[in-house]
């Protein structure tokens, strides 16, 4: 706790150097709107907005390698989250997560959960009244792959593009505001560090969430000028992870609620499963029925007694 | 309603399921609440939810403040242009990736330099990265390792070429000095004949103005391989200067096995001490630079 005081403590004082804030405004807490309750101290400028954002990071029961290694990926890319250890498969319903989260005191969730041990789900939650979106991750590649090269400091914020399509559509709005709040790291975090040496793409392509992270290089001298020409020698190298979101469904409250969006398009891992079966199932009857065709036509249709049939016994 | 409108465009648009067969799998409904907008779509099996209002208003509710900085948020969006990207191209659709965060990049820190923040980090920034140095290792090596072998197939492609081309040279060489051969042979015979025909008279020896390829024909290839001088080849060298170039580099182990047993082998003397081999006491084979000095020392 003491900690926190001698943040805002600083903050003020930077502050009051600075002092080119925004003109006084309802200071905004996760609860609601804090109306500021004096005027009277006009030379003292209203506290910035601080995201206070904080991100609980959990997995279920039975996940597997890779997935697991994503998670933990993911854990070192946001500073401002935390690691929680497994959940029991039967509390991914409901109440036992909010419970944790509420617990850990964390404003968003990002919970993987693993099923059957082939799929796994992603759910991004806002916590206290937010909206939960529960995605399918596809096409996991993980920083430990050695073709992905790139390399950052951990815990630099990162810049976050996104494609223009996030803005054609009110579902793909929101999903780009949580996205935001939860990829983008608070800007004076504690484990944060000062440059920005990487970017995150988020691209819509086919209704799914393609996401890249990328590590800057460009030539430079200085730490607040990039070299002259320097901007068309910059490269970018991916660093990874790497992975595709499928949104399935957005739900009004966390980890539940009512559902203002279904993903028309989507189908589950576990549907496609089957429907591949059934035409591979098809196959065997369908040689059997064939077999009895092919029987039944040659009892209604004998052969002629061929006349040559004999010809070459007698002759040994 | 033009609701309905926009999303059966969406649909057309969008008419290539990403799962294949999925066109006759959803059959689901879902529960309605009151103010929810169920979407008939082209394809009337499926009926999803789409509730904007419900939508918007959680926006509102998670949104930030208007008026934040934008160096809270660091984000930008960035226009894909017309064509869409092809899902299964893996190739374009990374390009894509890449040009979108490279546009993106490039405008942040137009912005950021603007704004006289420092955003790149300095050399002599030492702190944790996210891969470990370990890691970083193991990628340099694997790369290493890549661009050798890009390397030596290379080298082995042109060492293919070069032999195959040298051995079209040579064929023709030997196509030439075939037929030089041949031709000389028939002038000589020429000159024979003509020589019974004049019944050998001396005035018609002189008269030698048959053609000897101007006396050219002596030099060595007559200028066919370009004037390219042959390497000169030891006197040593019995395989004619024709013999392998490995077989004359290995002249170390050559002349070491030379001076053991070349010319009739070394008389006595191998079994007594030197002056290095006297504080030897491990004795045995040292290496071949010392064993060999040694021993022909001793000769």
């Amino acid at each position: 706790m003491g900690k926190k005081r001698k943040h805002s403590e600083t903050e003020a004082a930077a502050l009051l150097k600075k002092d080119d804030s925004a003109p006084e405004r309802p200071k905004r807490t996760l609860l609601g709107w804090k109306e500021k309750a004096q005027d009277a101290e006009e030379p003292k400028p209203a506290p910035e907005f601080r995201n206070k954002e904080k991100v609980l990071v959990t997995c279920s029961r039975r996940i597997s390698y890779r997935y697991r290694h994503l998670m933990l990926n993911m854990v070192s890319l946001l500073p401002h989250c935390k690691k929680d250890s497994k959940v029991e498969a039967k509390s991914s319903k409901g109440a036992t997560l909010n419970e944790l989260v509420e617990l850990k005191g964390s404003s968003s969730c990002l919970f993987f959960e693993c099923r059957k041990h082939k799929d796994l789900y992603m759910w991004m939650v806002k916590s206290p009244s937010g909206p939960s979106v529960k995605f399918l991750v596809n096409a996991v590649h993980t920083m430990e792959e050695l073709k992905l090269t790139g390399n950052h400091l951990k815990g630099s914020r990162p810049l976050l593009t996104f494609s223009s399509n996030f803005d054609k559509d009110v579902h793909w709005k929101l999903l780009k505001e949580m996205l935001t709040q939860v990829f983008g790291i608070p800007k004076e975090h504690r484990k944060s560090k000062p440059y920005h040496d990487h970017v995150f793409a988020f691209s819509i392509v086919d209704d799914h969430i393609w996401f890249r992270n990328y590590q800057i290089s460009v030539p430079h001298n200085e730490a607040d000028r990039v070299a002259r020409g320097g901007l068309d020698k910059m490269t970018l190298v991916e660093v990874g992870p790497r992975f595709c979101l499928n949104p399935i469904k957005i739900f009004g409250g966390s980890f539940g609620g009512p559902t203002l969006y279904e993903n028309p398009f989507y189908v589950s891992p576990n549907q496609i499963r089957a429907l591949e079966k059934r035409s591979k199932a098809g196959k065997f009857a369908k040689k059997i029925k064939a077999k009895t065709r092919k029987k039944m036509h040659e009892l209604s249709n004998p052969l002629e007694p061929d006349e040559f049939a004999d010809m070459w016994k007698d002759d040994e | 309603m033009s609701l309905g409108d926009d999303f059966v465009e969406d649909d057309e648009m969008n008419m290539s399921d990403e799962d294949g067969a999925a066109s006759d799998s959803e059959a689901e409904s879902l529960s309605d609440s009151d103010n929810e907008i169920t979407e008939k779509l082209t394809e009337p099996t499926k009926t999803a939810v789409y509730n904007r209002d419900g939508l918007l208003d959680k926006l509102q509710d998670i949104s930030w403040p208007e008026d934040v900085e934008w160096t809270h948020k660091l984000t930008v969006e960035i226009d894909q242009g017309q064509e869409a990207v092809d899902v299964n191209d893996d190739l374009a659709r990374e390009m894509a990736f890449y040009t979108q965060a490279l546009e993106g990049t490039r405008q942040v820190f137009g912005k950021l330099q603007e704004m006289g923040l420092p955003f790149l980090r300095p050399a002599d920034y030492y702190a944790e990265m996210v891969k470990s140095d370990t890691h970083m290792e193991k990628v340099k090596s694997k790369l290493l390792y890549e661009k050798k072998q890009m390397e030596e197939t290379e080298e082995r492609r042109k060492a293919r070429d070069n032999k195959k081309m040298a051995k079209e040279v040579q064929s023709q060489k030997m196509k030439e000095r075939a037929k030089q051969k041949k031709d000389e042979i028939e002038s000589v015979k020429k000159w024979r004949k003509q020589r019974q025909k004049s019944g050998f008279s001396e005035k018609g020896a002189g008269e030698l103005d048959l053609e000897f390829g101007n006396g050219k024909s002596f030099q060595r290839g007559g200028g066919g391989g370009g004037g390219k001088k042959r390497p000169g080849v030891s006197p040593g060298d019995r395989s004619g200067g024709k013999g392998k170039s490995a077989s004359r580099m290995n002249n170390k182990k050559r002349e070491f096995r030379d001076s053991k047993f070349g010319h009739g082998g070394r008389k006595g003397l191998s079994k007594q001490n030197t002056a290095e081999t006297t504080n030897d006491f491990k004795g045995g084979f040292r290496g071949s630079k010392a064993g060999g000095s040694n021993k022909r020392q001793k000769r």
